[in-house]
């Protein structure tokens, strides 16, 4: 694994709790405070893509929030995938609905994949991750 | 992905929902173990951790109250019995959860 330390952000921007997205590199990456202590993963989520600092951080579990998959931003592992939706009650109109049950198919068939996870370190009120 | 990343995960949320509402986890770990262990094959078939003690009738409203932890909408049984149906949960001051009597809700005085 790579020792090349990158500054990222400034530590005090930051909040405990919070996420900020940065791109270093060509690297889309999400910088997460938990607890004082920084973690990095990739910003886009292993499921579909959304930018995951717009999701929530509990702990170490990040959650999508797009579809509320979630992972842990200490390894970047899956936890679980996306959480069904409730169309309601009502049927919808035969052109939505063709649309929504093909968009359906096509969903069953994704994967949600663990997604990378950066080594961080504090240096200087800085924090670093290795690219 | 991984069961047992899973289940501490889903610990770790749910103690944060059940603590305020006065229950814990069984003390019991080889059954909160097997429990949480069915609720992560759930949740990977269904994408909700549904109890896996009670069947699902896919209707939404009334399965959307099998959602673990089901505490508040079956609550005053609960507390009646100290614990919830499948045992996952029991009141704060219980030690033995063998030692609880087992009610149902005409017990109870609920039907």
């Amino acid at each position: 694994m790579s020792d090349r330390f990158v500054r990222a952000v400034c530590a005090d921007e930051i909040a405990p709790g919070g996420m900020k997205a940065v791109e270093i590199d060509g690297n889309e990456i999400v910088v997460c405070n938990c607890r004082g202590v920084y973690y990095a993963v990739q910003r886009r989520c292993g499921h579909m893509n959304a930018p995951l600092e717009l999701g929530t951080l509990d702990g170490t579990y990040l959650t999508c929030p797009m579809h509320c998959a979630q992972f842990d931003i200490s390894n970047g592992e899956a936890l679980s995938g996306p959480v069904p939706s409730d169309l309601g009650h009502e049927a919808l109109p035969p052109m939505l609905g063709a649309y929504m049950g093909n968009i359906g198919m096509l969903m069953a068939h994704v994967r949600t994949e663990s997604m990378r996870a950066y080594r961080t370190r504090l240096e200087a009120g800085w924090v670093e991750i290795a690219l | 992905m991984n069961t047992e990343s899973r289940k501490r995960a889903l610990q770790y949320f749910f103690e944060k929902v059940v603590g305020p509402l006065g229950f814990k986890f069984t003390p019991d770990v080889e059954l909160k173990e097997f429990l949480l262990e069915q609720e992560v094959v759930l949740e990977a078939k269904h994408g909700t951790p549904f109890c896996p003690c009670q069947p699902l009738r896919h209707e939404r409203a009334r399965d959307m109250k099998m959602v673990c932890p089901c505490i508040p909408f079956h609550r005053e049984h609960f507390d009646a019995i100290k614990r919830c149906w499948c045992g996952l949960f029991v009141h704060k001051d219980v030690v033995d959860p063998n030692t609880l009597p087992q009610l149902t809700p005409k017990d109870v005085g609920l039907e």
